[in-house]
Order: C-alpha cells, then sequence, then structure tokens
C-alpha cells in the first residue's frame, strides 16, 4: 500500500522550497506578466482566434472519438509517403522501437517534446549507449545540469544567466560570461557540429493531419529544422491524441497553439510528411537528397485510449500544450514545475495520473490542485481541469 | 490507469470522520455553532432558510489548527491528535472547550458574530428568516471537493433532511461553497431538491435600493472569490452594491471571472504553500492602493489574513473584511 503520507512530506518539502527560491520567484514573475501582455497583444492583433480556438475544440473533440480510425489513416499517409510508421502501446514498447531504429554507438540531435519527457527517450539511449543532445537551448541547459523541466514551453524558466555562465564554463572549459548573446553563440557553434555529424534526429509534433501525414512541428529557434533536416534519420515521437483528419484542421490546430503559447508569430513551422526526395535526374524518384534518407514516425498511446473511453477525463486529451494554463496557475507561479510529474500544473495531475505514473505519482498534485478554475479561462480547449482533479481525488480516496 | 490502494494522510481521514459523525468539519457541537443567535430567537420554520453551515463560525479554529500544522509535521501522533481532538476527547473525557478555547480560538468573537450580522442585515431589508439552530449541519462540500463521494451520499440525506424540515422554499448561504454544493451537487444526490439556491450576496442585491449609504474615507478593492466569480458567476452584483451605497471602489488586475485564489483550498495540506498565495494575492490587491479589502466567502477572508500575517515587515497593512461586516457598519453608522 502507498502510504500517501510519505509521498507528502517529501513533495511538499520539495514544494516548499521551492515557493522560497529566489529564482523561481524572480523568474515566474517576468515570464506571467511577459506572457500575460504578450498574449492580449496578439489576440488583439488577431482577433479571429478565439473563434479558431472554439473551431479546434472541435476539431479535437471528434478526433479523440475518432482516434484509431484517424490513427490507421495517419499510419497509411506515412507509409505511403515512403515513411515508415509504428503504433507503441506503451513506454517500453516506443523505447525499443527508437532504440531498434537506432542501434548503439550512434549520435542523436533531439528536439523539445513533453512525449520525450513521459517517456524519458534521452536515458534510455544514452544507457545503449548513444550520445544524445538536447537541441533546445533551455533543454540543452537542464541536460547539462541534469535538471528536470520547470515549464513545457520554457523548461529552464528558472535558471538565470549567471547560473548558465557558469554551467558553460564548466562544460565547455572556456570562460563563458553572463552575457545572454554570448551563452547562445557558444550554444550553437557546439550543436552545429552535432547536426551535421549525428546519425539521427529525434523530434516530437504539436499535431498530425491523418489524409497527408504531415507532422507539424512549432518552433522558433531553429534547432528542430536542423535536427529534422540534417541527420540522415529522422524519427517523429508522437502521441496518438495528435492526430486530426486533415491538413487544414492541421493548420488551425497549430495557430491556436502557438498564439495562446505566446509565440504570436512563431519563427518557423515545420511541416514534415517524409524522407527527403528528388526527382530531378530523369524523373526518378531518389530518396535522401539533402535531408533524411529515413522517416520514422512511432504513434505513442501508453494511456492516452484508456483516457479517450473515460467520459470524465477524455476531454484532457484535447489539450494543446501551449502552457497557457500555467502562467494562470497560482500554485505553479509560486512553485514552477515542482508542482508536476513528468506533467505540469492541475492538468498535468490528470496526464500524470494516466500517462506518467498513475494515480499513485498524481496524488499529491491532485491535493495540491486548487481548483480554483483560473486555468479553464485561459485554456483555448476549456478543459474543465477542477471536475476532473475531483474526479481524481475520489479515485484517491475510493481506490 | 494504474490504481494502487493508497493510504491518505491522516488530516483527510480526520476532516472526513468529523462532518460525517458530527456535522461539522471540526467535530465542534452543533450548539456551539448555533450560539450566534441565541438573542434573535428566529423561528426553525418559514418561507427563507438562513444557511450559515456553521462556516464563519468555524473560521478562528480552523486558522489554529493550521498554524498548528505549519509547526508539526503532518504524520506526528502530535499531530493526529489536536486534528481529532474532538474524537480523542470524547474516548478520554478531556473537556474539548477547554482545549479548543485555550489552544485554538482568538478571533472567536469576531467570526461568531458575522453570521449574526449577516441575518440583522438580511431583516433590517425586510427578509424573513428562519434557521435550523443547533440542528444545522454543514453543507459536506469539504466531502464533495476532497473526493469522498460515498460519504457524501449518505450525508447529503442527512443534511437534506435537517433543510426540509424548515419547509423553506429558498435557502440563503453566506458562503459560496455551500451555495455550489447545494445548487450543483445536491440535485444530482437527493431526489427531492426542491430549493432555490441563493447567496447572501444576492439577497442584497435585489434589495440595494434599500442600503444605506456609506460616507466612507475608505477605498474599497472588491477580492472575488473563485466560487462566486466563476461557477456562480456573481462578479456584477458586489460592483453594484458597492455603488448604490456610494462608496468608491478600485479593481485589482486580476478580477471578476480573472480573479486570483486566495490559495484557501489546500490550506489543510498544504499550509506553507497556501500562506504564500494568499499573500501574494493581498500584493495584487495592495497594488490598486485600496485602504481595504472586502470579500464575501469565509476561506477566502481567512486565507487572505493568513497571508497578510505571514508579512510581519509591514506596518501599514491593508483591512481585510467579509463584505458582511462592512455592510453591517453601515447600517450601525
Amino acid at each position: 500500500m502507498a502510504d500517501l503520507q510519505k509521498e507528502f512530506n517529501s513533495y511538499t518539502k520539495d514544494l516548499n522550497k521551492a515557493s522560497k527560491d529566489e529564482n523561481i520567484k524572480k523568474a515566474i514573475t517576468r515570464a506571467v506578466k511577459s506572457y500575460r501582455e504578450t498574449t492580449a497583444e496578439t489576440l488583439t492583433r488577431f482577433p479571429h482566434t478565439p473563434a479558431m480556438a472554439e473551431e479546434v475544440r472541435e476539431i479535437k473533440t471528434k478526433s479523440i472519438a475518432n482516434n484509431s480510425e484517424l490513427l490507421k489513416q495517419a499510419m497509411e499517409s506515412v507509409e505511403r509517403n515512403k515513411g515508415k510508421a509504428f503504433y507503441a502501446k506503451d513506454k517500453q514498447e516506443a523505447l525499443e522501437m527508437t532504440a531498434k531504429i537506432i542501434g548503439v554507438g550512434k549520435t542523436i540531435v533531439k528536439g523539445k517534446s513533453m512525449l520525450g519527457e513521459e517517456l524519458a527517450i534521452r536515458e534510455y539511449l544514452e544507457e545503449k549507449g548513444n550520445e544524445v543532445w538536447e537541441t533546445d537551448l533551455g533543454e540543452f541547459i537542464l541536460q547539462l545540469n541534469h535538471e528536470k523541466p520547470m515549464h513545457i514551453l520554457s523548461p529552464s524558466i528558472h535558471v538565470p544567466r549567471e547560473q548558465v555562465a557558469e554551467l558553460f564554463t564548466k562544460f565547455f572549459k572556456k570562460e563563458v560570461p553572463p552575457d545572454i548573446a554570448q551563452e547562445v553563440a557558444v550554444v550553437r557553434e557546439f550543436l552545429r557540429e552535432k547536426y551535421f555529424t549525428a546519425d539521427v534526429g529525434i523530434s516530437g509534433a504539436n499535431v498530425v493531419a491523418a489524409d497527408t501525414g504531415a507532422m507539424v512541428i512549432i518552433e522558433n529557434e531553429g534547432n528542430v529544422r536542423l535536427s529534422t533536416g540534417a541527420p540522415p534519420v529522422h524519427i517523429v515521437l508522437v502521441g496518438i491524441e495528435k492526430i486530426v483528419p486533415t491538413f487544414q484542421d492541421a493548420m488551425k490546430v497549430a495557430e491556436v497553439t502557438w498564439r495562446y503559447a505566446q509565440y504570436g508569430v512563431p519563427g518557423y513551422v515545420n511541416i514534415i510528411s517524409g524522407p527527403s526526395k528528388t526527382g530531378d535526374i530523369e524523373k526518378v524518384t531518389t530518396y535522401g537528397a539533402h535531408g533524411p534518407k529515413e522517416f520514422y514516425v512511432i504513434f505513442v498511446d501508453n494511456g492516452r485510449s484508456d483516457m479517450a473511453k473515460e467520459e470524465e477525463f477524455s476531454e484532457a486529451l484535447n489539450c494543446l500544450r501551449c502552457g497557457g494554463c500555467m502562467y494562470e496557475c497560482p500554485v505553479f507561479q509560486v512553485t514552477a514545475g515542482h508542482f508536476g510529474h513528468v506533467y505540469m500544473s492541475g492538468i498535468g495531475a490528470v496526464w500524470t495520473a494516466f500517462v506518467a505514473g498513475g494515480l499513485e505519482k498524481a496524488a499529491p498534485l491532485v491535493f495540491t490542485c486548487l481548483r480554483c478554475g483560473r486555468c479553464v479561462e485561459r485554456c483555448p480547449m476549456k478543459i474543465n481541469v477542477p471536475s476532473m482533479i475531483q474526479k481524481l481525488r475520489e479515485q484517491v480516496v475510493d481506490g | 490507469m494504474m490504481v494502487a490502494e493508497i493510504k491518505l494522510p491522516p488530516v483527510l481521514e480526520i476532516i472526513r470522520g468529523n462532518i460525517v459523525k458530527h456535522g461539522n468539519p471540526l467535530a465542534m457541537k452543533g450548539t456551539e455553532v448555533a450560539a450566534w443567535a441565541k438573542e434573535l430567537k428566529l423561528p426553525e420554520r418559514g418561507d427563507l432558510l438562513f444557511y450559515t453551515g456553521g462556516e464563519y463560525q468555524l473560521l478562528p479554529f480552523i486558522d489554529s489548527l493550521v498554524s498548528t500544522m505549519t509547526l508539526m509535521d503532518q504524520g506526528s501522533k502530535v499531530f493526529s491528535l489536536m486534528m481529532g481532538a474532538r474524537n480523542i476527547i470524547n474516548k478520554t473525557g478531556i473537556n474539548a472547550e477547554k482545549l479548543y478555547a485555550s489552544v485554538l480560538a482568538k478571533d472567536r468573537e469576531r467570526f461568531n458574530s458575522i453570521s449574526y450580522k449577516a441575518a440583522i442585515i438580511l431583516q433590517k431589508l425586510g427578509y424573513d428568516l428562519c434557521y435550523a439552530g443547533k440542528k444545522e449541519l454543514y453543507s459536506g462540500a469539504l466531502l464533495s471537493e476532497l473526493g469522498f463521494s460515498e460519504d457524501m451520499k449518505s450525508y447529503a440525506v442527512k443534511v437534506a433532511e435537517v433543510l426540509k424540515q424548515s419547509g423553506a422554499k429558498t435557502i440563503v448561504c453566506l458562503s459560496p461553497h455551500a451555495a455550489e454544493v447545494f445548487k450543483f451537487v445536491y440535485p444530482k444526490l437527493i431526489k427531492d431538491f426542491p430549493f432555490e439556491i441563493k447567496t447572501f450576496v444576492e439577497l442584497v442585491w435585489d434589495k440595494r435600493h434599500m442600503l444605506p449609504a456609506i460616507k466612507s474615507s475608505e477605498t474599497v478593492v472588491i477580492h472575488d472569490s473563485c466560487r462566486l466569480a466563476r461557477e456562480l458567476a456573481i462578479d456584477e452584483e458586489l460592483r453594484d452594491i458597492l455603488q448604490s451605497m456610494g462608496v468608491p471602489f478600485r479593481e485589482a488586475r486580476c478580477n471578476r471571472k480573472w480573479t486570483t485564489c486566495c490559495g484557501g483550498p489546500n490550506k489543510l495540506l498544504f499550509p506553507d504553500i497556501s500562506h504564500t498565495i494568499a499573500a501574494r494575492r493581498v500584493e495584487e490587491l495592495e497594488e490598486t492602493g485600496a485602504d481595504l479589502i472586502l470579500t464575501s466567502c469565509p476561506y477566502c477572508l481567512s486565507a487572505l489574513q493568513g497571508g497578510q500575517a505571514k508579512d510581519k515587515d509591514k506596518d501599514n497593512k491593508i483591512k481585510i473584511e467579509d463584505l458582511i461586516e462592512f455592510l453591517y457598519r453601515g447600517f450601525e453608522a
């Protein structure tokens, strides 16, 4: 029997410590302010967004209800595009499939992905004897610091430039001053070499179009472009809940996602549907022109279809991972990702319960949530987190 | 989903047990909870049932418990003893009143009088109230909120029984938590639950033309309670009430549906975090430059005060009151 009191005690200590951390306080306060300002500004600039969000909510709800059909269709589309599509029913299968494609002794460049965190894919591939580099700057910092992300979009939100400088100076074995531009520059130089020598690039996807097999990946840094474009092999690991019927649907989902994710207009939107190809010589299609010759998509279930079956929770699969709710959450504002287990804050408690550790890991989070409902005000999908939290509490209580 | 058997922290079990066995989260006696109403001699039957749920009356006890908890490991024996004071007392014969009074109660007078003041205000506005007195039971909102749905099913039957004895058509709730649970949860649990559920705020709003003008030099800021603003969609009413009394007020950055939670809901399990959240909300409200924070929820009142108390360095503290206290001062002046 799991003694929740013990879990609570260590978790509470961690939360309390986080709430007294000046870095977290400073960073989150700044981030919340900037999130609210940018979002308000871009919603004014693109006033069609809330209506589009409603449309996306319907698209997502229908897609989740029709998930097995869409999954079949998406896999067929990927195969038709000369990619290879797989379905992984759980974490272990997803890890093994990935490792089988990659093998050992390889260098891998990886884009940021919450599913990657859920699977702990980097750690797994490293154990198998590979070298894995996080290419998102925030994730890279955490990789060097052996830390877990503190926000789904800004994982190293809590690490100030001085700490970054210290970390980089040690890692690069040369003096890196606490100057953000210079910090960015050293990582750019270091990873540039990795992109072009790596054997495999791994990414997630924000949304998948079943009709075309298109993976849509939103980003600002350009690291996803390079990770998915430069190495000879590209592997996409994506949750089955990300599939929507059409390419046009996918565009709507993407736009709503980035708008609520404070991107306004993102630097890059990558759309990848298959391996790189050319027909320029005698119209003979040849794969691996400039980009990857091999393209794999692993659709990961790992509890998602169970969630879809439960009326009270299926709506949680609509989550776009824009992270807007976290900026609104009073608990998150004082504790950052410490209020989480892989997935963070109220919605994270729901996800943790189903896909990332079960009710036991979710229980402390479930009771930390205030059920205040401000996340629902922000959420473009209007996911009723307070009601789900209450249902999870019932499950904790009733066993 | 992986479902393991999970042993709950003792505080949850004790709260649950107290509600189920004693009709309120702290196992207070009905006579104690109803003490405020002695002079008023309200009838037990009528059209409009005044419902306190004991929530304001219990606040100082909850607060003292929370400060005890902040100093104590929740898993410790002493802690369980404190939380289950009445349970243990019943078995061993220690004087409960003495223990509660000496260890815990400090603002007893103030919080007991809030229910009294609310009743007086409603009477002055022309409402005929009835009240269940010592038979009144806590709504069970915490059972529902904490996930004790099985207990809630049987508990709600007992509560509904008492409510029905009043013969009332309408129930006026002082706490938005009670209003929420009566409005949205009870109709699902009780086949015949024919009551119209109103909050204190709504009844005052209906008769706002009868409110006295308040000549006050204080500038007010409203702290919207989450339940009131988001679940019950009552926000503009609070502003209307102030306006009809000629009270100047300001708006916090996060107001109405976008109000920031006071931190109250996780006070029992995470008192430190709860206090930090409360302190931040107080800061948000202070930013407006107002002199007085008004709220209309017992838990907000208690949580915001707790958040403020933590901030020991400040001398010019903003005042925090319940709307009931504020209105009553208006009637008295």
